[in-house]
């Protein structure tokens, strides 16, 4: 960091004054002091030393640039990096504690291998080189057994370059089962891009210059794929210019989105896809739609011939016949009333965005889930939102350069082409990853040799996790990268610490405003106890195998990578340190139908449907897969239409788990700002104080739960209730909620941790134990939201 | 003469609680355990808290941030029988931790119960202590923060007086006067909703100054007397 050391910039006199070299406006003074001012004399005393280290937080997707305070060689104060365009200078709770998770007293020191029994939680310390070349022999046996395919690598969210890096990694070694845990989360909004707008990836809302936001669950201020990057685009729409926007947030629960909302819609479960269909049925009966949009740059909006001269129905006639509002009212309890006027509104507000949720909202049940999601993507698209200044814009990256060919060999092109271990692509046609899903397929017979775990807990993260306990019996060889001991490593023969992202280098794509930009996250001091970087760690794995794999990764280490990859950024790697971020801000709109449309907007990912750049009210994607499908076949994926409607946006009545006469209530399980996503905040003790501010609860868990349904059940606020699911039983407070649907409760996700830390053990209990552990036929999703549970006095 | 002022504008506030945090990791307030914390005896000086409405049934909280308010006319310095706490011309109360004998009589008088008792010994599990900030602000030798407070006395904000000084001592080390616009306390930089603002108060050109005449202006508890410096803005 000698680029930004003080002492490189600063002389402090004896009388320590100081001038400065001043890091985007926080100045901070060495040594000693005295002032007086205010009719007051103080002295000030501080470090002798103070630099400023930009970084990246790691603690949920956002990813906010911060600027570290390192004061005497230790990291005191996290501030938001102004720079940063998603948090510009802001930072929220998770980011300001993260020294705890720095400084945790829980941390592992050095490679920790396994002694006796899985789980016995007997662990010696044992050196890099050693922890290095166990798994480097293992892997080298798996290759000359000719069945590298047997490795099996599930991660998180790896940032930047180290998730091409890992990629290259297992492609190089000729393994195909690389699962990423988007099953869990955001699969099932992607999947509805994907199949409109043949878009493989998150949909961009201009949320600055939307004058009217229609929120389908989607909790953006809480949680989600990119929470503080919504709320600065809401605070912003709110506050920030001449004219306020509406924003309308529609869930059984109101949380924090709904509380700052204009206004809160409740909606019974996992009927969303309904009411976008009712909201669009009434704009086209209006004609508020955008007749240039669905007539020249769509396919599908209104009946059609194909080439056999076969009729198919198109959208309009199936939303016209299907989606009365006064119909959706019986479907979502919505009135028809209201559907009316959120259309109306929605329609004539333009530039107007729906927002799909990301991780939470009530969407992931059934197959369902993905109809849902491409109904609500659609109202943009109705309304020409796509790709225009207040709607919808397309994510795009920096350029990389290309990493070097790999050798191709026998081995690696047939191991490449065995079945994902998962399941995705085979017998979950829409799903590229299905993380919970492993579970199963390793109980059913899927041969794996061994695991590795980077930011992946599958044993607390997926619904059912504890299966995954019974499936790695399976496995002879584990290996986890992570900071703290979570759950899954519990059950690791190898834990590898993972240095934090105060202690690393990593590049982070930023996200959320369209236009590339990257940060970059680099080490405010040295990683501290024995840990290292898990991009080091790999390609020191990679060279201490040899071979092939050696050959693959000629870089020492992950900043050199970094270096290599983001080479043509146009910034040179100084002025990227001092920045911590680079941009090229201002998002190009693409002209209908032109070249850059057709490359970038729409139709950019198909893998079976035309990149025509139309996009899709009648799926072609969907087509593909399911067009020609038999309706046995159909029916075991949940779909219960045929013909055309299988391609269109549909309500399906997705039948929870637990019957309702015996289990009334439907269980949520809720990510709150403050503990986050992320396993490791659950052992940041400030966290732990904070997270039940909306109910004054600490340290636990609690049941919100309306108190009408409380008083029908004979309950009263702070009860310690059972919750009971088909699939267990757990017990906790229960408090009463009344911004909340009676049939709905809610449990906060990121407690009853069984391992982690002392601040994380044996606290509270975590939902996902009793939620339904089975994956979504058609889309290798995990079932979030269709489990139903009883609550009853413990 | 310079009166320091925040606004706070609930219609940005999204209570996400990163004021709360990034308070404590400036101020060194310890984290509470499960027990202390069940019983109300957090400590972090700038809470948010939700506020049922009674108009609504109770079913729409809202969410408030709350800092101490810097009254203009502070109620808790009149009862404290040491000097413990003043005002300096500036309107910031001061609280000296030395001078503190812990009798709470403050903690009972503030009207916004944002004075907090020490009522066990800071204390971090190591290494968490390492994070602590090193600065430390003394009154002829008596500290009065941020470096920890021994167990017994009453603390409080302070609008980062660390800051302060430091900014003010940044501008003499630059030979140039020190400017309202040198230095926002910590909750106000990290604000993820921006909904903070702050600045001298008796400039009538300055934020703070210009969003108190607004109409969606208002300050708790007006109705003491008080006249708090923290000045809320109306949600929609």
């Amino acid at each position: 960091m000698g680029s930004l050391n003080r002492r490189d910039f600063l002389k402090v006199s004896a009388a320590a004054a100081a001038t400065g070299f001043v890091l985007e406006g926080i100045p901070y003074l060495a040594g000693n002091q005295t002032v007086s001012a205010a009719g007051v004399a103080q002295d000030i005393k501080t470090s002798s030393n103070d630099v400023i280290v930009p970084g990246a937080c790691s603690l949920c997707p956002s990813g906010c640039g911060i600027l570290a305070r390192v004061a005497d060689g230790k990291v005191v104060k996290l501030e938001g990096n102004p720079m940063h365009p998603v948090n510009s200078g802001s930072l929220c709770p998770k980011g300001q504690a993260s020294p705890e998770l720095l400084y945790n007293p829980d941390r592992l020191n050095g490679p920790q291998k396994l002694k006796g029994e899985r789980g016995s939680g007997q662990w010696e310390t044992i050196s890099w080189d050693e922890a290095i070349k166990t798994v480097a022999d293992k892997l080298n046996a798996l290759r000359s057994a000719g069945t590298p395919e047997k490795l099996v690598f599930m991660v998180g969210d790896p940032r930047g370059q180290l998730l091409p890096l890992f990629e290259r990694f297992m492609q190089a070694f000729g393994s195909p089962n690389f699962v990423r845990n988007e099953s869990l989360n955001v699969a099932a909004a992607k999947l509805g891009v994907y199949l409109t707008q043949g878009v493989y990836d998150l949909p961009v809302y201009d949320l600055e210059n939307s004058r009217y936001i229609l929120s389908f669950g989607a909790n953006m201020l809480e949680a989600g794929p990119n929470p503080q990057r919504s709320i600065s685009g809401l605070s912003y729409s709110r506050r920030g210019r001449a004219t306020r926007s509406k924003v309308v947030m529609i869930d059984p629960r109101q949380g924090i989105t709904g509380t700052k909302a204009d206004e809160w819609i409740t909606i019974k479960p996992g009927t969303d896809a309904a009411l976008a269909l009712g909201i669009m049925n009434v704009i086209i009966r209006a004609s508020l739609f955008d007749a240039d949009f669905v007539h020249n740059y769509a396919f599908g909006f209104e009946d059609f011939s194909d080439d056999n001269g076969m009729h198919h129905i198109g959208f309009i006639n199936h939303v016209l016949e299907n989606y009365d509002p006064a119909h959706v009212e019986k479907i979502t309890g919505v009135p028809a009333s209201t559907i009316a006027r959120l259309a109306g509104e929605f329609a004539s507000n333009a530039p107007a965005v729906a927002i799909l949720p990301g991780r939470g909202g009530l969407l992931n049940g059934s197959i369902g889930g993905v109809y849902a999601a491409m109904a609500i993507h659609m109202l943009n698209a109705l309304v020409g939102s796509l790709d225009h200044p207040g709607g919808v814009l397309t994510q795009r990256y920096f350029g990389t350069t290309a990493w070097p060919d790999l050798p191709a060999d026998d081995l690696t092109v047939k191991s490449l082409a065995t079945e994902r271990v998962d399941g995705a692509g085979t017998v979950f046609p829409l799903a590229r990853n299905a993380y919970q899903a492993v579970a199963d397929r390793v109980l059913g017979g899927q041969a794996v040799e061994a695991l590795f775990l980077y930011d992946a807990n599958p044993i607390f993260d997926a619904p059912g996790g504890k299966r995954f306990v019974e499936a790695f019996k399976k496995i002879p060889f584990i290996v986890s990268f992570t900071t703290l001991a979570d759950e899954t490593a519990q059950y690791a023969d190898l834990i590898l610490p993972e240095a934090t992202f105060l202690e690393r280098w990593q590049d982070d794509d930023i996200r959320g405003f369209g236009y590339p930009g990257v940060a970059l996250r680099q080490p405010a001091i040295d990683p501290r106890l024995d840990s290292r970087n898990s991009g080091d760690v790999i390609l020191q794995i990679a060279q201490t195998m040899g071979d092939v794999m050696s050959a693959a990764f000629p870089w020492k280490t992950f900043e050199e990578v970094i270096q290599f990859r983001l080479k043509d950024l146009g910034v040179d790697w100084k002025t990227f340190q001092e920045l911590g971020v680079w941009l090229i801000p201002g998002y190009r709109y693409a002209d209908r139908g032109g070249q850059h449309w057709v490359n970038e907007v729409v139709g950019r990912d198909r893998r079976h449907a035309p990149r025509d750049g139309r996009f899709d009210f009648y799926s072609r994607e969907m087509f593909a897969l399911f067009g020609t499908m038999e309706r046995d076949k159909l029916a075991s994926f949940g779909i219960t239409q045929n013909g055309d409607a299988i391609n269109l946006p549909h309500y399906e009545v997705s039948a929870p788990a637990g019957d309702m006469a015996q289990f009334p209530l439907r269980l949520n399980v809720i990510t709150l700002m403050s503990l986050g996503p992320v396993s490791a905040a659950a052992n940041m003790p400030t966290l732990q104080e904070i997270s039940g501010m909306t109910v004054g609860e600490h340290w636990n868990s609690w049941l919100e739960m309306n108190p009408s349904t409380a008083a029908k059940l004979g309950l009263t606020d702070k009860d310690q209730v059972w919750i009971e699911s088909p699939f267990g039983k757990l017990q906790t407070k229960m408090r009463t909620v009344r911004a909340l649907r009676e049939d709905v409760v809610n449990l906060p996700y990121n407690q009853g941790h069984t391992a982690l830390g002392r601040f994380a053990k044996g606290r509270g209990v975590n939902g996902l134990d009793i939620l339904n552990p089975a994956s979504e036929p058609a889309s290798g999703l995990a079932i979030f939201t269709n489990t139903n549970v009883k609550v009853y006095r413990a | 003469m310079t009166q320091w002022s925040m606004v706070i504008d609930l219609d940005k506030c999204v209570a996400c609680q990163g004021c709360s945090i990034a308070c404590r990791f400036e101020n060194n307030t310890a984290p509470a355990t499960p027990e202390q914390a069940a019983i109300g005896r957090s400590m972090f000086w700038n809470e948010v808290f939700p506020m049922l409405d009674e108009a609504n049934d109770y079913a729409q909280p809202r969410y408030i941030p709350r800092p101490c308010m810097h009254c203009e006319n502070p109620p808790c310095i009149k009862v404290c029988p040491v000097g413990a706490t003043y005002q300096d011309e500036e309107g910031i109360v001061h609280q000296n931790y030395a001078r503190c004998i812990g009798c709470r009589l403050c903690t009972v008088g503030c009207p916004y119960t944002v004075r907090y008792f020490n009522w066990t010994q800071a204390e971090w599990e190591t290494p968490l202590a390492e994070h602590l900030n090193p600065d430390r602000v003394e009154s002829s030798g008596l500290l009065e923060g941020p470096a920890p407070r021994p167990r017994g006395v009453v603390e409080k904000c302070t609008y980062c007086i660390h800051r302060l000084q430091k900014a003010r001592a940044q501008a003499v080390a630059e030979g140039r006067d020190f400017r309202a616009d040198d230095y926002v306390p910590a909750c106000v930089q990290t604000c993820t909703g921006k909904a903070r603002f702050f600045g001298d108060l008796d400039d009538p050109n300055s934020t703070v100054s210009q969003f108190s005449k607004k109409r969606r202006a208002f300050r708790l508890l007006e109705e003491t007397g008080a006249k708090p410096k923290t000045i809320y803005l109306q949600e929609g």
